[in-house]
């Protein structure tokens, strides 16, 4: 199998604090791996220094063979990493289908016209959303809104996929939904990388986790035994649930 | 090409045409009007094509409309006429790029304030030259050039200017300016090279606004800093295309020519409460009317026929 991603003492630090401590760990293609944690414990951070929307105070990022740690965000995306945000980001003032031509039109394809808007249509179509292509943006329910933002994220044809808590605030049947969208990708053997809380969620999808705490990795194994590791219990519940 | 288009490529066609034409049958009043009332469009139009869909805006506009006006005064007597457009336009391009290499990461209300220092900062710069390097402030401007000719020019630039702005609303470059005024996050998670857009936009719009001020100079024959970098000019520009709509194609064309013919109005009844009247119109436009006359009309429609509206951020807000 071949690595996709490689990440070796990966540090950022704000000032004093130490959001991320020296983190290591790979992923292979068409793997798709839970990047967990409690609050603050550089998840989010790791996931923006991948795509280059923070730069690394130390160590290196590669995507396959080719080093994109403190790149641009553009220049990371060019390279196949796209992402969504733990808040969703719409684009307000564009329709759902200009939503997903943004990431044609200026993406690897760089498609234009007619073309990026079959495309668009074509991934508004597998998140489930192509008969709302022509609203505005803003006028999406929460779980259209992240349903756009992955399609806006696929349409990259991303090498490796990252969901920041994509799942987070999603009703019973939108989590299912979701849950089942995110498996259908995986099936297509897309690469994702996921943060996430949602424990029905990982062990779903993802095989394999890496778990972070206070900025450093604490467990990397498959989903089972991660979730039962010591340290991670401890990190998560406290001392007496050990 | 649909029957649309079609249709509104001859409609335009028959409009610049008569206009063309205007200088044969009107008054030497109306041509000089009209020549402000140009200026005006082409400014306001300029200004929008950037400041619209960015959201980024700028009170430089008299900065570089100066720079026009005096590099014409400059070169008006070692170089002749015809080359005077070209040099101030690559005049006005080197300085757009050298401000905006090194402004546009700024955001929000700091581009704003370092775009107004911009204007003061030349405006000094040249008075400084003028009185220490050349010995005199003002400068007088004679050139072979009849109001006929300036008004033909500046329909011609006016015609260009819209054209661009035309091209640039259905190119890729357009749909990247909407995208960095919606999230500059997104646009770059999207593979846009912000700095690269804004930077081209940047340009063409300090370019053809510093073209107006070179075409307009020679109606003023005398020109001294206070005159050429007046930052009235970049307040009337700014709210002549948020009253018409920033972020539309005849928006600040819309808000031009009514509010130009107001100021006339206003500057030849009342020209003791002239700025006090300007101000309070300033402030009326962005309370009532943030998002433009364009934007106020669609709402309205819209909400009258699907009792939808769509509430976007306008420029002011």
């Amino acid at each position: 199998m071949s690595e996709l991603l490689t990440i070796s003492g990966l540090t950022k630090r704000f000032g004093g604090l130490t959001a991320v401590n020296a983190v290591s760990f790979s992923m292979e293609r068409g793997e798709v791996v839970g990047l967990l944690g409690p609050n603050g414990s550089g998840k989010t951070t790791v996931l923006n220094m991948i795509s280059g929307h923070l730069r690394p105070t130390g160590g290196t990022i590669a995507l396959s063979d080719h080093i994109i740690s403190g790149l641009a965000p553009h220049r990371v995306a060019l390279k196949g990493v796209s992402r969504t945000f733990q808040l969703v980001r719409a684009l307000p003032s564009l329709s759902v289908m200009e939503n997903v031509v943004v990431a044609l039109a200026f993406g690897r394809g760089k498609l234009w016209g007619r073309a990026a808007e079959e495309a668009a249509l074509a991934k508004l179509d597998e998140v489930g959303l192509a008969h709302r292509a022509h609203q505005a943006a803003q006028d999406l329910t929460y779980i259209d809104l992240k349903r756009m933002e992955l399609a806006r994220a696929l349409a990259a044809e991303p090498e490796l996929l990252l969901l920041d808590e994509w799942l987070a605030g999603l009703n019973p049947t939108e989590l299912r939904t979701g849950i089942d969208l995110i498996l259908s990708l995986k099936n297509r053997g897309i690469t994702i990388l996921l943060v996430e809380h949602v424990m029905e969620a990982i062990r779903a999808v993802c095989s394999r986790c890496v778990v972070m705490n206070a900025g450093r990795k604490i467990a990397d194994a498959s989903t089972a035994e991660a979730l039962a590791n010591a340290d991670v219990v401890t990190a998560y519940l406290g001392e007496r649930h050990a | 090409m649909s029957r649309n288009s079609l249709l509104q490529a001859a409609i335009i066609t028959v409009v610049v045409g008569a206009l063309a034409c205007l200088p044969f049958y009107a008054n030497p009043y109306t041509v000089t009007l009209m020549i402000g009332m140009l200026g005006y469009v082409t400014l306001a139009t300029a200004w929008a094509l950037f400041s619209g869909p960015t959201r980024y805006v700028s009170l430089a506009t008299v900065a570089f409309f100066g720079i026009g006006a005096y590099t014409c005064a400059v070169f008006s007597e070692s170089v002749p006429y015809v080359l005077l457009l070209p040099i101030a336009g690559v005049i006005g391009l080197a300085v757009a790029l050298i401000v905006g290499l090194s402004t546009l990461r700024l955001a929000g209300v700091y581009f704003v304030i370092f775009t107004f220092g911009l204007a003061e900062l030349v405006r000094q710069l040249v008075t400084w030259y003028e009185v220490n390097i050349t010995g005199t402030l003002g400068r007088y401007i004679f050139l072979p050039v009849t109001p006929e000719g300036i008004y033909w020019q500046l329909l011609a630039l006016a015609t260009a200017t819209l054209l661009i702005c035309w091209g640039v609303g259905r190119s890729r470059i357009g749909l990247a300016l909407k995208v960095i005024g919606d999230d500059e996050v997104v646009a770059a998670h999207c593979g846009i090279n912000i700095a690269r857009v804004k930077l081209a936009l940047f340009a063409i719009s300090s370019v053809i606004i510093t073209l107006v001020g070179a075409i307009q100079a020679p109606r003023w024959t005398y020109v001294e800093p206070a005159i050429a970098f007046n930052p009235t000019l970049s307040f009337l520009t700014l709210i002549m295309a948020l009253l018409g709509g920033a972020n539309r194609l005849w928006g600040p064309l819309l808000g031009a020519v009514p509010l130009f013919l107001l100021f006339e109005w206003l500057s030849a009844n009342f020209p003791n409460h002239y700025s006090i009247i300007l101000g309070l119109l300033f402030i009326a436009i962005v309370f009532v009317l943030p998002r433009g006359v364009l934007a106020f009309i669609e709402e309205n429609w819209k909400r009258r026929h699907n009792g939808k509206i769509k509430a976007v951020p306008g420029v002011a807000e």
